[in-house]
């Protein structure tokens, strides 16, 4: 085990303290347990939703998780010096970067103030990556029983490769409109080896498309 | 990074929002020109959608629906979401809808309150003098 | 209205719109967000003619292989090419396409473009040894993955509309070999078609810093009696990043479409 996390920190030394790479599966039930310090304005929200959530649910419409919901498919990182990609089978079949090219968030500002899955930018402390994401819109969910964000929304993860087959997210979550205070919570992914992404296309109903020859 | 005026930053040939083909949606022989009050902005994708409060000389109020070209090509014409605010006073020049929609059009020029014209990312051919 | 002629207008209509970028592109590096005034054709300079990306040196990774990462804008045919010969059926479902004005484009429903189609929107390319990702801003937000650690492709896998692909180094050329599509996209607004013995060759080539040469082998002998090459450029973005494309957010274009 010890010669393997050397040899992994020396694969990687010219770049990163750690290499998150791999493709990777959640362990666990993937919806957020315990209860987010919700406002009374985000309750009645996530009540709407709780009670119609089929019809309600982005993700019916093949509309993206956001950065906070995982499906239990499985996601790729890939990891260069100035950029993480997260790749991810399921759900729209996109793609997130986390930018560690040292800059802000001028795109938020300045270009695209909200979107789905907001803007990241990354820096590493240690073998740790923490990621800082703002500029969201407030119609993701934050897991399949429809709880709720605004635009006001501020994740930062924190990964970290606890072993050679586990990734420990630590998640903070604030929103100054709907949480009254930040709420953290701790997710494990396990290294799927030898597996590769699929492709499915959540909008591609055949029925919808008349095929001619 | 600054570039020299007058030098294309990419001399794109190819469609302009490319979504989807502008006949299938609109009517080139149908223009369009209406002045009114914008009430709404929907800055999404694949197409962004203003809505223009149009009275015509009875006092009474057509909402217009009006289509832009996709953000990418936008924001590099200097589009942001906030370019339009509700409450301003545009003139847009367009093509209508084909299938009969009434008052529903793709934005080919806006005439903002300051009296710049600005361009609305339509795929449209281009006709002579446009 | 033939397809020529279509092309035509939206390619005066291209160059009308990318004039306008450039001037407001030389004025404030796209950030202030102002929107500029359309300038009259007449005043319009003519379009330059070859690449138009930033000149510079190739970029090199550490094994000493062209670095093709980085945020491209939309690929571009390059002017003046032949088109396409092909089989009867292709021709006439080719035909019935275009009349029906492409109001049944996959793409206008955002589904998959598949390959090779040129998309006017970014794309990310972002290169590591074993592995090259090509990362959409649209026509839908996701990915390519292309492997350069194996030599074969994959057996016995579902249709796919992007296909299996896989990569080697030709000296300074990346050649991408794709198989394994579907039937369901389209090459083109005009609604070239193909089968799902589709083989797609790409050649990817930095020629310098801000421009790529792109060349498309499309192989499919049931559709076009020999391969269908063209050549492609694409520049690279330096005022802006790629935007969210969530394609299907709001897609109210599709309950409009009207046909022939």
């Amino acid at each position: 085990m010890r010669a393997l996390g050397a040899s992994l920190l020396l694969a990687v030394a010219a770049y990163a303290q750690a290499d998150l790479s791999g493709v990777w599966v959640v362990s666990g039930n993937p919806d957020i347990t315990g209860d987010l310090p919700y406002t009374a304005e985000a309750m009645k929200v996530w009540q709407e939703h709780k009670a119609n959530l089929r019809d309600k649910d982005p993700a019916t419409y093949c509309l993206p998780n956001g950065v906070v919901r995982v499906t239990t498919l499985p996601y790729k990182i890939v990891q260069t010096a100035k950029l993480v990609v997260i790749l991810s089978e399921g759900n729209t079949h996109s793609f997130r970067r986390l930018f560690l090219d040292g800059r802000g968030h001028q795109h938020v500002e300045e270009v695209e103030p909200d979107s789905w899955t907001g803007h990241s930018i990354a820096k590493w402390e240690g073998d740790t990556l923490v990621v800082d994401t703002i500029g969201f819109n407030d119609r993701a969910w934050l897991d399949s029983t429809g709880k709720p964000h605004s635009d006001a929304l501020h994740v930062t993860e924190r990964f970290r490769r606890a072993s050679p087959s586990r990734l420990e997210v630590e998640y903070t979550l604030e929103d100054s409109k709907f949480l009254t205070k930040p709420f953290k919570f701790t997710r494990v992914f396990a290294l799927a080896p030898g597996r590769e992404l699929q492709e499915q296309f959540c909008t591609d109903l055949n029925h919808l498309i008349p095929e001619k020859r | 990074m600054h570039f020299r005026l007058g030098i294309p930053i990419a001399a794109v040939v190819l469609p302009l929002a490319a979504h989807h083909s502008f006949e299938a949606e609109y009517d080139f022989n149908k223009s369009v020109k209406v002045t009114g009050v914008v009430s709404k902005m929907e800055w999404m994708n694949p197409h962004p959608h203003f809505y223009v409060d149009v009275k015509d000389a009875d006092g009474k109020v057509t909402h217009w629906n009006m289509e832009l070209g996709a953000i990418p090509v936008l924001l590099k014409q200097g589009w942001r979401k906030d370019s339009l605010k509700q409450g301003d006073t545009v003139t847009v020049e367009g093509y209508a809808a084909k299938d009969g929609t009434k008052a529903m059009a793709n934005a080919r020029r806006v005439l903002l309150p300051d009296g710049r014209q600005v361009f609305g990312g339509s795929s449209a051919p281009v006709r002579d003098g446009q | 209205m033939n397809v020529r002629r279509r092309l035509t207008y939206i390619l005066s209509a291209a160059a009308a719109a990318l004039l306008l970028l450039s001037t407001g592109y030389a004025q404030d590096n796209g950030k202030a967000g102002k929107l500029k005034e359309i300038i009259p054709p007449g005043r319009q300079a003519p379009r330059p003619l070859g690449p138009t990306g930033p000149t510079g040196v190739v970029p090199r990774a550490a094994d000493g292989k062209p670095d093709l990462s980085g945020l491209w804008n939309g690929q571009r045919a390059l002017p003046g090419q032949e088109g396409p010969v092909m089989r009867p059926w292709a021709e006439t479902l080719t035909k019935e396409r275009t009349e029906n004005y492409s109001a049944e484009d996959p793409e206008a429903h955002c589904l998959p473009g598949g390959v090779p189609r040129a998309i006017p929107y970014h794309h990310q390319i972002v290169q590591t040894p074993n592995l090259v990702l090509i990362l959409f801003e649209g026509n839908i937000h996701t990915f390519r993955q292309i492997f350069l650690d194996r030599k074969e492709h994959l057996k016995n896998i579902e249709p796919r509309w992007y296909g299996d692909s896989i990569g080697h180094w030709d000296g300074d050329t990346l050649v991408v070999d794709t198989v394994g599509f579907n039937d369901k996209f389209w090459f083109d607004m005009a609604g070239h078609p193909h089968t799902n013995q589709l083989h797609v060759i790409e050649k990817y080539h930095r020629r310098d810093f801000g421009n790529m040469e792109i060349e498309v082998t499309i192989d499919d002998p049931e559709t076009y009696v020999k391969p269908w090459i063209t050549k492609r450029e694409a520049s690279l973005e330096t005022a802006i990043e790629m935007t969210e494309y969530v394609c299907n957010e709001n897609n109210s274009d599709v309950l409009h479409l009207v046909g022939k």
